[in-house]
């Protein structure tokens, strides 16, 4: 009885975005047929669909590039975080490195990509570099500003009881900061992806943007349509990903609001 | 981290015990002394003076209160007793040692004027909070919670967030936080300001039955006239620009005080009298 009542309102939440999205293929499908688009320029949806179904390395090739944006995501939020808690707690460190984070920001990524391949070679190191390199901003800086947040009173309070500043910062500062923490890597998470696809254009044989280049090249653009469906997956199950996380690590005042 | 925190059932007898041992250089039995206290903030244009040569000797469980308008220093004074800010002349002596010593040892409790609750953590799980840094028995923390929200009649409410309490309900835990290692000394900094007038009342009677059965000494911060003479052995003027003490007046009115001592004509003297003080 509750189950059925909790589908139902969950069916009631996604349905619009459902009809618009069959309208919207429906519409595609009758263009193409319509029009008698040649597959090359706009293959059909059954197409795709059909491609997506008879390519069998594309398995791999997805797990190649979620390897490398995963990889370099996790080394990016280890990074992160540390140098988040270091540049709040010491003025000294907050003025001698933030212009550096501003600078990797302005640092075109696609730019260092060919430095990366020279110095590490074609294997996944520099890939895995390239997610860590554009991940590393957004987590920073979200971190930095959440456990900044924190209640002045309640830092007064622990200093008063003359709490250490890893108390401080395990007992009232990260739990302040979760919000902008997550906030942060729900922006990385896909960063992160597409450092990894354009990373792979430049150098690889494998992963998802290396199929998006062969299949551009080829014109095989049914193949082009998979990877980029594949990609846009990705990133939606990421940031579904993060924000069922968030939901779980949040207790008090985030959790109810949900 | 310091480890010698007052154990819960230490009470007057370690204090006593203390301060036995410890030669007082004063010939007063004085529990926190202020001496020619001053505090200059410097800012970018210029120093601002908060304090000028405050003068307080405060009795071991004497219930002070810091009666001033609004920028007389006296939030200030309650940060420089427990070591957040320190003066710029003078010295300030707790139970016979430096402010930073007793801040060390965990005599302090604190409570603001908002609530100043974590947001992720239970109505227990705030109070628990001083207790993991004060270095208390972990085994005995959950009780010893327990046992300070009943006797503020929240133990139903333990497993609430801030967020499902009310404004009065959560001034009471942050009250009760500042209890919890029972810390000699409570620092009080407006903490029923922002409360509305019957809730302000209530948590009036709830404070002086708490200061009545754990014996603290406690400095109390307001700029509320009665709030003052109610709830204090002494009610200390200030005066402002900069931050003075103007007087001092003794409120000899009976204990336990209820709420028929606010109509008794020794408490509206007393009112008058501190009004009076204040407008001079």
């Amino acid at each position: 009885m509750r189950a059925s009542f909790s589908f139902r309102r969950h069916w009631n939440t996604v349905m619009p975005a459902f009809i618009i999205l069959v309208c919207l293929l429906l519409t595609w499908q009758g263009a193409v047929w319509l029009m008698d688009m040649p597959p090359w320029l706009l293959p059909a949806p059954t197409d795709v669909i059909h491609r997506f179904l008879a390519t069998s390395t594309l398995g791999y090739h997805t797990g190649i590039t979620v390897m490398e944006a995963a990889t370099g995501f996790l080394i990016s939020v280890v990074l992160a975080i540390s140098l988040a808690a270091m540049i709040v707690h010491s003025r000294f460190l907050e003025r001698g490195l933030l212009p550096y984070i501003v600078l990797s920001n302005a640092i075109p990524i696609v730019a260092i990509i060919p430095l990366l391949t020279i110095w590490f070679g074609f294997g996944m190191t520099p890939r895995v570099m390239i997610c860590t390199i554009v991940t590393f901003f957004p987590i920073v800086t979200n971190t930095t500003q959440g456990l900044k947040s924190a209640d002045k009173r309640v830092l007064e309070f622990m200093h008063s009881i003359n709490a250490t500043r890893l108390e401080i910062l395990l007992k009232v500062q990260l739990p302040s900061a979760l919000p902008s923490i997550f906030a942060g890597f729900k922006i990385a998470a896909s960063l992160s992806l597409v450092g990894a696809v354009v990373a792979e254009f430049y150098s690889s044989d494998r992963g998802l943007g290396y199929l998006i280049i062969t299949a551009a090249t080829e014109l095989r653009t049914d193949l082009l349509f998979v990877a980029v469906t594949v990609l846009a997956a990705l990133g939606v199950i990421s940031f579904t990903f993060f924000s069922w996380l968030e939901r779980k690590s949040f207790r008090g005042e985030g959790r109810a609001d949900q | 981290m310091t480890e010698n925190a007052p154990s819960p059932q230490s009470g007057g007898a370690t204090k006593a015990a203390a301060a036995e041992s410890q030669p007082d250089p004063t010939p007063a039995n004085a529990h926190i002394r202020m001496n020619g206290v001053s505090l200059t903030f410097k800012t970018a244009r210029r120093d601002v003076q908060a304090l000028q040569h405050v003068d307080l000797d405060i009795a071991e469980g004497e219930f002070i209160a810091l009666l001033g308008p609004t920028g007389c220093g006296k939030s200030s004074l309650l940060r420089l007793v427990c070591d957040l800010l320190q003066p710029t002349e003078g010295q300030i002596t707790v139970r016979g040692r430096p402010p930073t010593e007793a801040r060390r040892a965990n005599d302090f409790g604190f409570v603001f004027q908002e609530p100043a609750l974590l947001a992720n953590r239970t109505a227990l799980e705030n109070v628990r909070l001083p207790l993991e840094v004060v270095g208390y028995p972990a085994e005995q923390r959950s009780g010893r919670c327990e046992t300070l929200l009943e006797s503020v009649g929240l133990l139903g409410f333990k497993d609430a967030y801030p967020h499902e309490l009310s404004g009065g309900m959560r001034q009471r835990v942050a009250i009760v936080r500042a209890l919890a290692w029972n810390p000699p000394i409570v620092l009080m900094d407006e903490p029923f300001s922002a409360l509305d007038e019957i809730t302000k009342e209530q948590l009036q009677d709830d404070l002086l039955e708490l200061w009545n059965r754990e014996k603290k000494t406690i400095l109390f911060v307001t700029h509320n006239i009665t709030e003052a003479v109610y709830l204090a052995d002494r009610v200390v003027i200030m005066s402002s620009h900069p931050g003075r003490v103007r007087s001092i007046i003794p409120v000899e009115l009976p204990r336990p005080r209820g709420n028929t001592v606010r109509e008794t004509s020794a408490f509206l003297s007393l009112v008058r009298k501190a009004r009076k003080e204040l407008t001079q």
